[in-house]
């Protein structure tokens, strides 16, 4: 699309959970601003590659009880994903999870993103660099066409920005970058309660002696979804051959990622399907439009949120939402390894992670904000991605109205 | 047959051997009779387990023997070793 260069107040790089968040609330603020998403749908890994819980809405406690670490956008969310789907939090072990269907969360994203006069939702919108200019930002589009914006709100998940500047990022080492996985959905009417799962892991391993099923079928796990007659597969895949050749910003290495995954959700429910009488006439029925990425770039910004921090439950003046969820260590496609804070503490999310270090006008939200590695292990989850979301957009229409 | 050599393990020094794994992340001081699911045994780390046991105990454990109750805790597990080893 050619013409006239489209200015807006604030432009929104990727609507995921972050850029969603930061988006509406920009536009609430009386920003005029455009979100741009490459995907048909704004929810990013919670739809487009299928993740199915939101983590990290919740504060960690001992008594029962679920309650909002972060109200505002999460609380909205949180009350629209309960209404669709009839589910409420629910306790694993120590930790607070609100179950969420990727179809409703798509349809309850559309209806928030609508429901804002100053907001233009573009999908199927790719970005293929931006331009610092003198008063905010050229985006360049890859149709050819351009827009300009005040100021710039980096909620790509992948920190492209930064790839584009050339500069300002980390990327952990191959070996132990968080590994990706590939969710996919099932109709099946197994009973996944404890022992239907116990029974589905002595089958996987027995197709994996025999060597019917691939090695990676070790990392597959099966949920159910909420709804009747349907599951949640997860493969958590290595990334490559031995871990080291992991790279989730090289796209051969995606499509990797893209065909092992599908290759072994195919197999593996074949199997059980001709195994357990309660498998019997599973088929895969969903696939997703991408495979899960957990960590890529990282923006360095004026402040780096540590793991150290997130251990001893940090505070800070300026902070601007809370951490939860406890370091989910996934360096390994071997399941995940959790750490928790001492006494459970809430680690404060300053402002200052938002900010890339010497870049004006522009924001950073959701799973590429300024953290280290560890510290990534809990910010990434979507209940802090809305959060940190929620305070991009505030910040960047501050900016763009002055 | 290279199992033949191994002695069925006692639930103390299968929580090492666990550990040792990267199995589960067992405190130093979990108890032979605590809950094993409760800390963290999904059904990823069962088929590791699976894996892992017959790699070092030469059995092979079937998707009959992974009830509940023979993985519940360390000393359960033992017993469900020990008694495919004899
Ligand atoms: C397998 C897996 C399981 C997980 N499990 C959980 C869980 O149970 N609970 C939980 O809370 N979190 C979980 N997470 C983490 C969480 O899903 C993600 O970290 C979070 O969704 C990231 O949100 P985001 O908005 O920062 O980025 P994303 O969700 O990745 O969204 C970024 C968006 O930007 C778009 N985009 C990127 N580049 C461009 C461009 N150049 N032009 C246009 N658009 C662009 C993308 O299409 C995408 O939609 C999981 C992650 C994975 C991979």
């Amino acid at each position: 699309m050619s013409g006239a260069v489209r200015r807006f107040d604030v432009a929104v790089i990727g609507g995921g959970s972050a850029g969603l968040a930061a988006s509406i609330t920009a536009a609430r603020q009386g920003a005029r601003t455009v979100l741009l998403e490459r995907q048909g749908s704004a929810g990013g890994m919670g739809t487009a590659a299928l993740v199915h819980s939101f983590c990290g809405l919740y504060l960690l406690r001992q008594e029962p009880g679920a309650v909002l670490a972060n109200p505002g956008f999460c609380g909205e969310i949180e009350r629209r994903m309960i209404e669709a789907t009839g589910m409420g939090p629910q306790r694993f072990g120590r930790v607070d999870v609100l179950p969420q269907h990727p179809v409703e969360f798509a349809r309850i994203a559309d209806g928030m993103l609508a429901a804002e006069s100053g907001l233009e939702t573009r999908f199927h919108t790719v970005v293929t660099g931006v331009e610092r200019e003198a008063d905010g930002w050229r985006i360049d589009l890859a149709d050819g066409g351009r827009m300009f914006c005040k100021a710039l709100v980096d909620a790509s998940g992948d920190a492209v920005v930064a790839g584009w500047l050339g500069g300002g990022f980390a990327v952990a080492p191959a070996a132990v970058l968080q590994r990706p996985a590939y969710v996919f959905g099932v109709r099946c009417g197994a009973v996944l309660d404890d022992a239907g799962r116990l029974r589905v892991s002595g089958l996987l391993v027995e197709g994996l002696r025999a060597g019917a099923l691939p090695s990676a079928a070790m990392g597959l796990s099966f949920r159910a979804s909420g709804r009747p007659g349907e599951v949640f597969g997860s493969v958590d895949l290595t990334g490559g051959v031995d871990g080291a050749e992991f790279d989730p910003l090289d796209p051969a290495c995606l499509t990797a990622l893209e065909t092992t995954g599908r290759r072994v959700a195919h197999e593996a429910v074949r199997h059980l399907a001709e195994r357990d009488p309660e498998w019997m006439g599973a088929y895969v029925s969903h696939w997703p439009a991408r495979a899960g990425i957990r960590e890529s770039r990282r923006w360095i910004g004026e402040h780096v949120l540590t793991g150290d921090e997130v251990t001893a439950g940090a505070t800070f003046e300026d902070q601007i939402a809370l951490a939860t969820w406890p370091m989910e260590m996934r360096e390994t496609a071997r399941g995940p390894k959790l750490r928790f804070p001492v006494d459970d503490r809430p680690c404060g999310i300053p402002l200052r992670c938002l900010k890339p270090a010497g870049l004006e006008r522009l924001w950073v939200a959701g799973r590429c904000i300024s953290t280290d590695h560890e510290a990534q292990a809990s910010t990434r989850v979507m209940g802090t991605c809305f959060a940190t979301g929620e305070a991009a957009g505030r910040e960047a229409a501050k900016v763009a109205d002055a | 047959m290279a199992s033949s050599k191994k002695l069925s393990p006692n639930p103390t020094e299968l929580i090492d051997w666990m550990n040792g794994e990267g199995l589960l992340e067992l405190d130093w001081d979990f108890p032979e009779d605590g809950d094993l699911f409760a800390a963290g045994l999904d059904s990823m780390a069962v088929m590791q387990l699976v894996v892992a046991v017959e790699d070092e105990y030469g059995v092979e454990l079937t998707p009959e023997d992974l009830t509940k109750e023979a993985l519940a805790t360390p000393t359960t597990l033992a017993a469900l070793i020990a008694g495919k080893m004899s």
